[in-house]
């Protein structure tokens, strides 16, 4: 994982702690933890996380991109930001 | 298909002894890469079965399923039954203070789940004092728990427990409009009462495969876990992640080949909002059933040619009776028209009635009352609520006879017009909620109805509307609109004008990115008054 890939994993997690799941510092989120399954985040969420991505790395996320792949966990998530910048 | 009623089964956990003799090992449920054969299902159910027994589980008892959708939510409906208790969804989603209450409201000692819940389990079980044992992980507190594997150790065989049809099924908690969760509870009668009507209804058979998108507890699932097991088919359990994702949505359809549909209205809005329709052969689907709310007629004629072997139904009822009409649409509808709730189905009698309770004319409207074979027996442990519910009727030669308030206002139409429903019946048409109707500047407003003007408009993806108090003036009619590009409200209010009194007319108007819908794909109001007013 380059130095730019751990950045936009920390920045995702933090940005789902204490803006989706809404829990403090102590909650352990692993950037492999699946997201969707276990309830994590709402399809409204869906929605706020775009924003973000699209805000934060500018990126445009089409609706063809918005599949279980891309948004099942922080990894997931990190790896379709980094292919859309490239 | 009437062939597939099954000899005998009275109870629902019986549904699955006809499939399990004839095709023990085919997909009763399928779920991602895995699968539950009707052999599994049954050993599995009875294993769970007899642990609940072995925990002190007695008959009547309630047995909450704190579970996303998965294969082992079917193994726990199945396996409660088989005990004889009742079941009762829970949705992992809701705050951890509401299903607190919901345990300590149903008394349940034990608690069905799934390690992937265990952060959510400890602060529930630590939290009260009610639960002594939970199923499906291992969990580190105070009390019990049992994992899935460790189910093995239990016999396999039926425990065969004496149940009646009158006795408690499960129980699904509605959100209510007063917050207060109600307890809607279904016996095994009514339950089996809905499988057999909608299998015949749809004639849904052997080889459907049926796409279950609804959670267990929005009353919508029991279509997949009752009803499909009744026609010996396949339920496809649709994963709590692929719900948020239309484009991986039509994906699965495609793949698992689904023949029978049914959701709300806003999934199939969302496929049609992503685009990516064209690029799925959804030729599979046979039907295609929405509910819950209505289906703008523009909307619907958009997905109409994407699933080309598709009858569309509109399937209409409260879960207090599971469903109770049925519209079958096999040509898209002209835009400006409202989509009927339809044609009320076998075993069912309705009355439309005033505030007096007396019958209205044909054509007006009136709320709608509900008996039937698949009616719920009541509300969980709330006499008020019950008394208020039900309207009995005491015929001068016949049994009394109990009616459900549906609080829907309803009116019919001859339905001759219609060349897909019986002949001669009357169609009823959805007029609004009793409790949604206002009055502004001393006129009566149907804001259902403000909904369905707007929605026929160009440019309008949703629009749902709310009364504001508004001091002396009384009420005021505020509209939430999602648009598709960009609209000019004085036009749209000048076009509105032609539909509706100027008084029904909005004079309020906001623009959303979406509508904030509940955890069931409603509208929030709660959420919406919370953002906005």
């Amino acid at each position: 994982m380059t130095q730019e890939q751990r950045h936009i994993s920390s920045q995702l997690v933090e940005f789902l702690k204490s803006e989706i799941i809404g829990e403090g510092p102590e909650f352990d989120l692993q950037i492999d933890e699946d997201l969707l399954s276990s309830g994590l985040i709402t399809s409204m969420d869906i929605f706020r996380l775009i924003e973000f991505l699209e805000k934060e790395y500018e990126i445009k996320v089409e609706p063809t991109d918005m599949t279980i792949d891309n948004f099942i966990s922080v990894e997931a998530m990190e790896a379709f930001v980094s292919q859309k910048r490239a | 298909m009437a062939s597939n009623r099954i000899d005998m089964a009275q109870l629902l956990h019986q549904l699955i002894q006809s499939p399990l003799r004839q095709t023990p090992d085919k997909a009763a449920f399928r779920f991602g890469q895995g699968t539950l054969t009707y052999q599994q299902l049954d050993i599995q159910s009875n294993q769970l079965a007899n642990c609940l027994i072995e925990a002190g589980v007695k008959p009547g008892d309630r047995v909450g399923i704190y579970l996303n959708r998965c294969l082992e939510t079917a193994t726990a409906v199945y396996g409660i039954l088989k005990s004889g208790a009742a079941f009762v969804p829970l949705d992992p989603g809701q705050p951890i203070s509401r299903t607190k209450d919901l345990i300590d409201r149903c008394q349940m000692n034990v608690l069905i789940s799934q390690k992937v819940q265990n952060r959510r389990l400890l602060k529930i079980t630590t939290q009260q004092n009610q639960t002594k044992l939970v199923i499906g992980s291992q969990l580190d507190w105070q009390g019990d728990s049992i994992s899935w594997d460790q189910l093995d150790k239990f016999s396999t065989n039926d425990p065969n427990i004496s149940c009646t049809a009158k006795d408690l099924a499960y129980i699904i908690f509605s959100s209510g409009t007063t917050g207060i969760p109600k307890g809607i509870m279904h016996t095994h009668a009514s339950g089996m009462a809905y499988a057999e009507l909608s299998v015949g209804l749809y004639q849904a058979n052997a080889d459907d495969i049926i796409g279950n998108f609804c959670a267990l507890h929005f009353d919508q699932s029991t279509f997949g876990y009752f009803s499909s097991m009744l026609a010996g088919a396949t339920t496809v359990i649709i994963s709590d992640a692929l719900t948020k994702f239309p484009v991986s949505l039509l994906q699965m359809i495609e793949r698992e080949k689904i023949s029978i549909w049914y959701s709300v209205p806003l999934v199939m809005i969302q496929m049609l909002k992503s685009g990516a329709l064209d690029q799925y052969d959804l030729s599979c689907l046979r039907w295609v059933k929405f509910g819950g709310e209505a289906f703008s007629a523009q909307q619907l004629a958009e997905l109409m040619p994407h699933m080309p072997n598709a009858i569309f139904c509109n399937v209409y009822g409260p879960a207090e009776v599971n469903q109770c009409t049925y519209f079958h649409i096999r040509e898209p509808f002209p835009n400006n028209q409202i989509i009927p709730l339809g044609y009320v189905w076998d075993d069912t009698d309705i009355l439309i009635v005033d505030n007096n309770n007396a019958v209205v004319e044909a054509g007006e409207v009136g709320e709608l009352l509900v008996s039937s074979t698949t009616m719920m027996r009541g509300y969980w442990d709330d006499e008020k609520l019950n008394s208020r519910a039900f309207f009995t009727v005491v015929g001068t030669d016949t049994k009394p006879k109990t009616y459900y308030r549906t609080g829907d206002l309803v009116c019919t139409s001859a339905g001759g017009d219609y060349p897909y429903g019986p002949n001669g019946e009357y169609l009823l048409y959805f007029m609004g909620r009793k409790d949604r109707q206002i009055k502004t500047r001393g006129y009566r407003v149907e804001l259902a109805e403000v909904e369905l003007a707007i929605l026929s408009q160009e440019d309008i993806a949703e629009a749902t509307v709310m009364a504001l108090d508004n001091g002396e003036e009384g009420k005021l009619i505020k509209a939430f609109l999602v648009v598709k590009r960009e609209i000019d409200i004085n036009d749209l209010k000048k076009s509105l004008s032609s539909i509706l009194p100027s008084y029904a007319i909005p004079s309020s108007w906001e623009l959303l990115d979406s509508i904030p819908r509940t955890r069931n794909g409603k509208v929030d109001y709660q959420a919406l008054t919370k953002v906005y007013i």
